[in-house]
């Protein structure tokens, strides 16, 4: 066992009395980069005793500077290391190294250095490395032992064999020092810049065999200053490295630096696409159904710590495919642990709704509704490709990989489909259900003093600007203030921008000077002020998608809604569509608001104009699909006999006739504020 | 009256080097520095700029090219440094432009004949250079990694990075020294995400020329038009992000339906005034290259530019007339 901590101290002191034996003038040949770590550092040429003391004293003693200094010394005066090592690398094959780095060619780098055992275990890392997409760097005994064992080495192989002491692994720093140069626009000599992009944009890993003299520990432990981890085997305690398994080097080494492999085709035999998204399964195409009140089913996203979720591992627990009958209703739980350093527990319901489509971008799988009132068909075509129900975990989790890259790091599904296990999983989903519906409720508006952005419409409608805030969803009624967030942290330069609402204007109609701010520019100068809350005065833009339209009706002084799929000629006068006409195309247009349709369940629908008692008039469909719990809110704020009050098609389809109605029920917006 | 032909605006284009001579390590007999507008086009005279520049385009396999240029160049399209210099002595334009039509071809891999290609019309012409790699991502990563070893030094404007496929180009870009064109379709807000992402991926500004995408004169010309004008709009109110130069080349100007069932007669004429004019509205809405494929369309375009230029900069003189 070698105790990292004493091996670096002893180490380093060794490094520094060598440094100070070097005698000869030394440099490399095919770069411009002198000695590139020190250079990348200091700025200074280093060729010569004097100057590598200077540098290494400027540096704190760095044992990366000594090792650099001493190897440059040592090549000079002994010669460049016999094939098949590369020893030092000239800046022409860096600046293709660099491209396919930029290029995503490669993904990441990797060091190896030590002794392995046996050829096994570094032969499966680095085939674990290169199918990974990583160029491997090699320095020490590693190199013999693989190619003892038959493994080909050379930049087409992606294994690079560097030199046969694991002091060689300094050049793997001088490759990342030119890199950073190079490709980072890192000036030499701004040492705290170099650090940064070796810390944040250098994905490099360093994985250690036992072996180690205390020279090499402190060269690889001074390899942390530049933010690598470390990743040993067998044979090392003590200090800051990783002591992990071989089976896990790979793995956990990537996840430490953030190196992602991207999914590129999911493994499964149907396609998948948005493009199958809209297609529905009908009774007669249907091989096995889940859920739809038929069977039991759930599904439910939960963030777990990374130590629980093994990536990409898919359950079944239960029967597969070909151990149900044709045309059978399936119990089916889908239960997705996440894991990942940017998730959050606020993101899972958010996260959890993708489900739904994904699951539809399959061929041959449909899926409707959410958490316990899913219902999933499978169709008799894809069954009779292979499909199972494992595919089905397999396409969840491929999907949420590619999608979420930055947020999830490890997906693992499980799919329930025995008839008593899913009863008692249910049930403990339907617990967290519910805390989430508890923790989301709450939210209102007051509690933030940041709201988000949509302008992802300004591909058609150019002016427009959604403001979304927790308690008005985005008039498309697909992004609420949450998804803004989370699409903003997924995508900091994306459509959902962050504002700051600022100094508070006007309470009631939902004005803020930093709101105003951020429209404008948004807007491209088009749109000066934009209330939150208002139909009637600087209400916000529409650009087209909206749910419904709120519109005044002066003669009845009030406000009435339509959404999309009402077909009819409300008592305006017009169609939905002849409106979604008239204010769309990212227009400001006072008096009329393009809302979804949650929005009429918030406190604050309607608030510039005195409240929900301006509401006079809904389609019957609306009011059913609002009902429960509109009714609920309206008796929350002591006026439950509200709910019939508002009139709809069945009893009022002309202006008059909405007159006559509103009158006979004693409607409240009668008596209200004129509107204008 | 005066006029303010500033209309308060902020921003400044920013500019694109194109081209190294020998003092800058490379070996172009001239090199440009577009960009630098602070308003409109043709209302000012941005100093120590020439714009807008005019592009020839020209290809390594010709197979692929308007049989309307085959027709008048002849054999000249099968030999590449004699074109490129035709481009550059005879016909008189200040950039080529060098589509590597050859990756077009099924299962392309001979890189070393990229290389070649490029190598030539280096050698031909003392013009700074456009490149145009490949059409297929599958081997995008070995055609502009080619590209951009073979020109180094020599600042080119590679082509054409696009949302989906800009990795490769931006690390030719980035290891090479060159400048990249962001493509986007007609659209205002991706070519800002465009430039964005490459942005990120480390391209500087000054390395970046848009290409809104042109479409032909009474095929979707207004579209490009409005596109063009509200990028130059934001970059003028201050948007950084869109405030590079930009470049124009309606290739389907030859392969209209007006041009291919032209009486062969006048198939010519027809095709030089459908590219003179896509390429003068171009101009009009902003952008700092042209690019044509008939030879004469230059002298025409030469012509009417310099007729717009004299009359620049006198609205905004102070103290007017």
């Amino acid at each position: 066992m070698t105790d990292v901590e004493l091996a670096k101290q002893n180490g380093e002191e060794l490094l520094k009395s060598k440094i100070a034996t070097i005698k000869n003038p030394f440099s490399y040949e095919e770069t411009a980069y002198h000695l590139p770590i020190s250079f990348a550092l200091t700025g200074l040429q280093v060729h010569d005793p004097e100057g590598a003391s200077d540098v290494f004293i400027r540096m704190g003693s760095n044992p990366l500077v000594a090792a650099e200094c001493i190897l440059a010394e040592g090549t000079a005066s002994g010669g460049k290391a016999p094939e098949p090592y590369t020893g030092f690398i000239s800046d022409t094959v860096i600046r293709k190294l660099g491209y396919s780095l930029v290029d995503g060619s490669i993904l990441g780098l990797a060091l190896i250095v030590g002794r392995p055992c046996g050829p096994d275990a570094a032969a499966a890392i680095c085939r674990e490395l290169q199918e990974k997409y990583m160029l491997t760097f090699l320095a020490g005994d590693v190199v013999p032992i693989l190619t003892g064992a038959g493994v080909k080495l050379g930049l087409d192989y992606r294994l690079i064999p560097l030199g046969p002491t694991p002091q060689y692994g300094i050049h793997f720093v001088d490759i990342i020092a030119r890199v950073a140069v190079m490709f980072g626009g890192v000036t030499p000599g701004d040492t705290s810049r170099l650090l940064t992009y070796a810390a944040e944009r250098a994905k490099a890993i360093v994985i250690v065999f036992p072996g180690l003299s205390d020279e090499d520990v402190a060269l690889v432990d001074g390899m942390r200053v530049l933010g690598f981890p470390i990743l040993s085997l067998d044979g090392y305690t003590g200090g800051e490295w990783i002591h992990t398994d071989a089976e896990n080097i790979v793995r956990t080494g990537m996840e430490k630096k953030g190196i992602r492999v991207n999914v590129v085709a999911i493994p499964i035999p149907m396609g998948c696409s948005p493009a199958f998204e809209g297609k529905s399964i009908r009774k007669e195409e249907m091989y096995l159904e889940f859920g739809g009140g038929r069977s039991p089913a759930f599904e439910i996203l939960r963030m777990r710590d990374p130590s629980e979720v093994k990536d990409g591992e898919i359950t079944v627990i239960g029967p597969e495919v070909d151990q149900m009958r044709e045309g059978s209703a399936n119990p089916l739980g889908i239960v997705i642990d996440v894991a990942g350093k940017n998730m959050r527990k606020d993101y899972e319901p958010v996260l959890e709704r993708r489900i739904h489509n994904f699951v539809n971008y399959g061929e041959g799988s449909w899926h409707v509704a959410q958490r316990d009132l899913i219902w999933v068909r499978i169709s008799k075509e894809v069954v009779a490709k292979g499909i199972k129900i494992k595919h089905i975990g397999k396409l969840i989790a491929s999907k949420f990989r590619m999608d979420f890259p930055q947020l999830l790091d490890a997906i693992s599904v499980t799919l329930i489909t025995d008839p008593e296990k899913i009863l008692a999983a249910k049930k403990e989903a339907e617990a967290i259900y519910e805390e989430r519906d508890a923790r989301i409720k709450g939210m209102c508006d007051k509690e933030t003093t940041t709201y988000y952005s949509c302008t992802l419409c300004q591909t058609f409608a150019p002016n427009h600007v959604c403001v979304i805030t927790p308690e008005r969803p985005a008039l498309c009624g697909a992004i609420s203030w949450l998804d803004g967030k989370i699409a903003y942290e997924i995508s900091p330069s994306g459509a959902n921008q962050p504002i700051e609402r600022g100094t508070l204007i006007n309470a009631e109609t939902g004005e803020f000077e930093g709101v105003n701010k951020f429209v404008r520019k948004a807007s491209h100068g088009e749109i000066d002020r934009c209330t939150l809350y208002s139909v009637m005065e600087y209400p916000m833009t529409c650009c087209g998608c909206f749910e419904a339209i709120a519109l005044m009706l002066p003669e009845v002084n009030g406000i009435m809604v339509v959404n999309r799929e009402f077909k009819g000629i409300t008592p305006s006068g017009m169609s939905f569509s002849t409106l979604a006409r008239t204010i769309g195309g990212g227009a400001q247009t006072p008096g009329f608001a393009g809302i979804s349709k949650n929005y009429i369940l918030s406190d604050r629908f309607l608030q510039g104009e005195g409240g929900i008692e301006r509401l006079v008039w809904m389609p019957a469909q609306l009011k059913e699909e609002l009902r429960r719990r509109l009714t609920q809110k309206l008796a929350e704020h002591g006026k439950p006999e509200f709910f019939e009050k508002i009139a709809d098609e069945n009893n009022a389809t002309t202006i008059e006739e909405l007159m006559t109605y509103l009158e006979s029920v004693h409607h409240p917006a009668l008596s209200m504020k004129p509107l204008m | 009256m005066t006029y303010d032909v500033n209309f308060g605006w902020t921003g400044t284009i920013g500019n694109v080097l194109l081209g190294a001579t020998k003092a800058d390590g490379g070996s172009r007999e001239v090199s440009y520095r577009i960009g630098g507008g602070t308003t409109l086009p043709f209302l000012e005279k941005p100093v120590g700029v020439k714009s807008p520049l005019i592009a020839f385009e020209i290809c390594d396999n010709p197979v692929y090219w308007s049989p309307i240029i085959r027709n008048y160049c002849g054999d000249l399209l099968d030999d590449l440094s004699g074109w490129t210099k035709a481009a550059d002595k005879q016909y008189g334009v200040d950039l080529i432009r060098l589509y590597l039509t050859s990756t077009k071809q099924r299962n392309f891999s001979e890189m070393a004949a990229v290389g070649r290609a490029v190598e030539t019309v280096l050698s031909s012409t003392g013009l700074p250079l456009v490149i145009e790699g490949s059409n297929e991502p599958r081997i995008d990563s070995e055609v502009f990694q080619k590209c951009g070893e073979t020109g180094q030094g020599e600042r080119l404007l590679l082509g054409t990075a696009e949302a989906s496929r800009y990795r490769s180009i931006a690390a030719a870009a980035l290891a090479y020294d060159h400048s990249v064109i962001a493509q986007s379709p007609i659209d205002i807000n991706l070519a800002k995400q465009l430039n964005i992402l490459l942005r990120e991926i480390g391209v500087r500004h000054d390395h970046i020329v848009i290409d809104p995408y042109t479409g032909t004169l009474g095929y979707g010309f207004e579209y490009s038009y409005s596109a063009m004008e509200r990028i130059r709009y934001s970059a003028l109110k201050g948007d950084v992000d869109l405030a590079m130069p930009m470049i124009c080349s309606a290739i389907d100007a030859l392969t209209v339906k007006e041009v291919r069932e032209a009486d062969p007669v006048i198939q010519d004429e027809m095709a030089v005034t459908w590219e003179f004019y896509t390429g003068l509205a171009a101009a009009v809405a902003g952008a700092e290259i042209l690019c044509v494929r008939h030879p004469k369309t230059i002298p025409m375009l030469r012509a009417a530019l310099e007729g717009m230029q004299a009359g620049a900069g006198r609205a905004g003189t102070a103290g007017g007339q």
